[in-house]
């Protein structure tokens, strides 16, 4: 393990990271950039990561990649698929080497992105941003995700440094075979209190060993984004950004986050997620498949899951924003999908700039919408055919409306997604209290706000 | 006529040996020895002891990997003495050291003497069988737990049947059982080394001291303990340094199967290295992890070569 440690290091002396500074690095594009002519290019190769590894989110990539080949023949496009989770633990590493991809995804927040930023790996891309009017097609909300300070330590507002694809929100996926069944209609499920008296219901209907629930957190982050839906509805959503992009003042320790922590922890013990904590031995994607297949009567979770959860379903498969709270006003994880950057080492960053404006931009929303994604920006034409599709774009426009996408709570510090994804597994199995999730998450967070002011 | 080859050859050998003689003493070390070692030193220096050294200078710093990093002194190994989630990392090692050790140890000297003083039919074929794991590939050992272990998986289905229900779980999501059924996956893979090299060191030893443990009325154990058991000395030590060792860094498996979840409960300090280095930005502790843990598998190393392959005999 030193070994491979060190290799992955090696060839800086002295301080670690002094041969490299910052300014190299951080390349600018000309004033002049060009948006078209890369026919006269010659044969030239973009290497693409993309983190989309699977349903689909990658098929629309696919399908983009190919078209714009096809618009470019002397272009080839290479694009290596990764599974999002085993990506963001290399991306900083692939972005720092010698010959990183000249296109690849990222991830918000300071764990990945602000990293990204403060070493100069990544192209700021305001100039491209003129140029192609992505300022017009994409809301002030969505470009904030991707807006650092160049030094990375203030998120949300200053340079642009990447776009993303579509607009994903965390909702409830129903099984309405299984609603009919238990004599549930879900357009009766007007607030969360609703929600929760169905599964109470469904608990009873369903057999023991299925769980209500198709919760899938081997990965730490399933219970999470399940758990935002319900955060939703008992903290109000802008606290949640606020705490998110590291605002002085903001906590964590809040009786809404309280609240919601013992509703999920009450639901584990109630036997809603499965039997035991089988749930914390599959991971997102499993636990999608599972309730592709019939299990469970809802899936918690994220909307890329859609494509899943249809061809599986068909018919039977439903989309809505979890119901409201007191306030009325729906909220839950969702944001703007993972950023596509451009590397600071790119030979070819106006070509890649046109990459990212096609597989992006207003042309690209059809293929999006024919697999159930919901594009990022809002001036494109193209509609979803199929309910299910109708559906999820319904259920992201709602929480957009009502101001309600809490973004993730682990854009808020390099250690975050480890710091709640063990101790919501810890929760969830009874070997913490909900105050205790909520104190180590604040301190995590401390921690963290305390360097950003400090150095 | 081979023989007399044989014989022709060492003759015309001779004069050149005893010219040898008479330079320099049989055994006594020449100098062009060291030519011969430089290409193996070279290597273990640039890719064994260099990075060694590297990593114990990155420990010294804060460091995220990618910006210019801050020297800190020994404020990394200060965390790792008293960070609860690291120093649970080290006690979950010495718990796999149970299940990769000692476990296939005594299993495999078990089966070892059976397998030699009982007529079983087709040994080769069950050596063979069960020394497989060693030839598979971590991964792919893992990925067939992970499916084995699964919720709906082939054990807990296996146990339904049989009506035992009650105690089917995700195996390797339940906070109690994951690091031993990690561990009985390290006990399957170690079983067949142990015994393998048991068995080699069984054959010999002389066969006339079982009878004469027979003569003096030793039964089945007392011939065990007072034959089998002192003529494997040395065998014992291979089998525990390498299964221990392995159990202190083991990666592969935890990183595939539970990537030390759920919660903390299967983290072990490869994977912290890991963690630290490569997700959470904190270069400088990774590195300080992994120096301690180096060097601690090289004192545990140390002590089981000199506590079980001392020979009191000599």
């Amino acid at each position: 393990m030193p070994v491979a440690l060190a290799i992955a290091v090696a060839g800086c002396g002295g301080t670690p990271g002094e041969d490299k500074p910052k300014d190299q690095a951080a390349g600018t594009p000309a004033d002049q950039v060009k948006t078209d002519g890369f026919e006269d290019l010659g044969p030239v190769t973009l290497n693409v990561v993309s983190s989309e590894g699977s349903g689909g989110p990658r098929e629309a990539i696919k399908t983009l990649t190919k078209q714009f080949e096809e618009k470019y023949p002397n272009v080839t496009v290479k694009v290596s698929y990764r599974d999002f989770p085993s990506w963001i633990k290399q991306v900083k590493l692939a972005a720092a080497s010698d010959s990183p991809p000249d296109v690849f995804a990222g991830n918000q927040g300071y764990q990945v992105d602000g990293e990204l930023v403060k070493a100069g790996l990544i192209l700021p891309l305001d100039q491209y941003a003129k140029a192609y009017g992505w300022t017009d097609s994409f809301t002030p909300e969505t470009l904030q995700q991707f807006e650092w300070s160049d030094d990375g330590k203030t998120f949300g507002e200053g340079t642009l440094w990447g776009v993303a694809q579509t607009g994903q929100s965390t909702g409830v996926f129903a099984n309405l075979a299984k609603l009919r069944e238990a004599g549930i209609d879900p357009a009766s499920l007007k607030t969360f209190d609703d929600f929760d008296a169905a599964l109470a219901k469904l608990r009873k209907t369903l057999p023991a060993d299925e769980p209500v629930i198709a919760l899938g957190n081997k990965d730490q982050y399933g219970a999470i984004h399940m758990w935002g839906m319900v955060q939703g509805a008992y903290t109000p959503a802008q606290d949640v950004r606020d705490w998110i992009f590291q605002k002085d003042g903001a906590t964590f320790d809040s009786p809404g986050n309280l609240e919601s922590l013992e509703k999920i922890k009450e639901w584990a013990d109630k036997g809603y997620l499965g039997k035991g904590d089988s749930f914390n031995a599959r991971d997102d994607a499993e636990a999608a498949s599972a309730f592709g297949k019939g299990e469970g009567a809802f899936m918690l979770g994220g909307n890329w899951n859609a494509s899943i959860a249809k061809d599986g379903l068909g018919e039977d498969a439903g989309f809505f924003n979890m119901p409201p709270g007191e306030s009325g006003d729906t909220a839950a994880i969702g944001s703007a999908s993972v950023p596509i950057h451009i590397s600071a080492k790119t030979k070819q960053p106006d070509l890649a700039a046109a990459y990212l404006d096609f597989i992006t931009g207003p042309d690209a929303g059809q293929a999006f919408v024919d697999n159930q994604l919901v594009p990022a920006v809002t001036d494109t034409t193209a509609e979803p055919g199929d309910p299910l599709g109708k559906e999820v774009k319904a259920g992201w426009d709602q929480l957009v409306k009502d101001g309600g996408l809490t973004l993730y709570p682990d854009w808020s510090s390099p250690t975050m997604l480890q710091t709640m994804g063990q101790t919501f597994q810890e929760m969830l199995a009874g070997r913490m209290s909900p105050q205790d999730v909520i104190d180590r998450t604040q301190k995590d967070w401390e921690e963290y706000h305390q360097q950003l002011a400090g150095s | 006529m081979t023989e007399v080859v044989e014989r022709s050859r060492v003759r015309a050998d001779a004069p050149g040996e005893r010219r040898q003689v008479r330079v320099r003493a049989p055994g006594e070390p020449r100098r062009v020895a060291y030519l011969y070692l430089a290409p193996a030193f070279l290597f273990y220096l640039l890719f064994a002891f260099g990075p060694l050294v590297y990593t114990t200078w990155l420990s010294f710093f804060d460091w995220d990997g990618l910006t210019v990093g801050e020297w800190v002194g020994i404020e990394n190994y200060r965390k790792v003495l008293e960070d609860p989630d690291i120093r649970a990392s080290f006690v979950h090692s010495f718990e796999l050291i149970f299940f990769y050790a000692v476990l296939p140890v005594v299993l495999g000297l078990a089966l070892a003497s059976v397998i030699t003083h009982g007529r079983v039919r087709g040994v080769t074929f069950f050596r063979a069988v069960l020394f497989l794991p060693q030839t598979v590939a971590t991964v792919v050992v893992a990925i067939a737990w992970v499916w084995i272990y699964a919720p709906d998986g082939p054990l807990n289905k296996a146990l339904d049947a049989v009506g035992l229900s009650g105690i089917s779980r995700g195996w390797l999501g339940d906070f109690n059982f994951a690091l031993p059924a990690l561990g009985l996956v390290g006990t399957w893979v170690m079983f067949g080394l142990c015994l393998v090299l048991f068995l080699a060191g069984i054959q010999k030893i002389p066969y006339s001291l079982y009878e004469a443990a027979r003569v003096d009325g030793a039964g089945r154990l007392r011939e065990f303990f007072a034959v089998t058991l002192p003529g494997l000395r040395g065998e014992l030590a291979v089998a525990l340094t390498l299964t221990t060792i392995m159990a202190l860094r083991t990666f592969d498996l935890i990183y595939v199967s539970t990537n030390g979840g759920p919660g903390t409960s299967t983290t072990v300090p490869s994977v912290l290295v890991y963690q630290n280095a490569f997700v959470n930005g904190r270069v400088g502790l990774a590195a300080a992890v992994a120096v301690v843990l180096t060097a601690l598998i090289f004192v545990v190393a140390f002590a089981i070569t000199r506590l079980v392959d001392r020979d009191p005999s000599r």
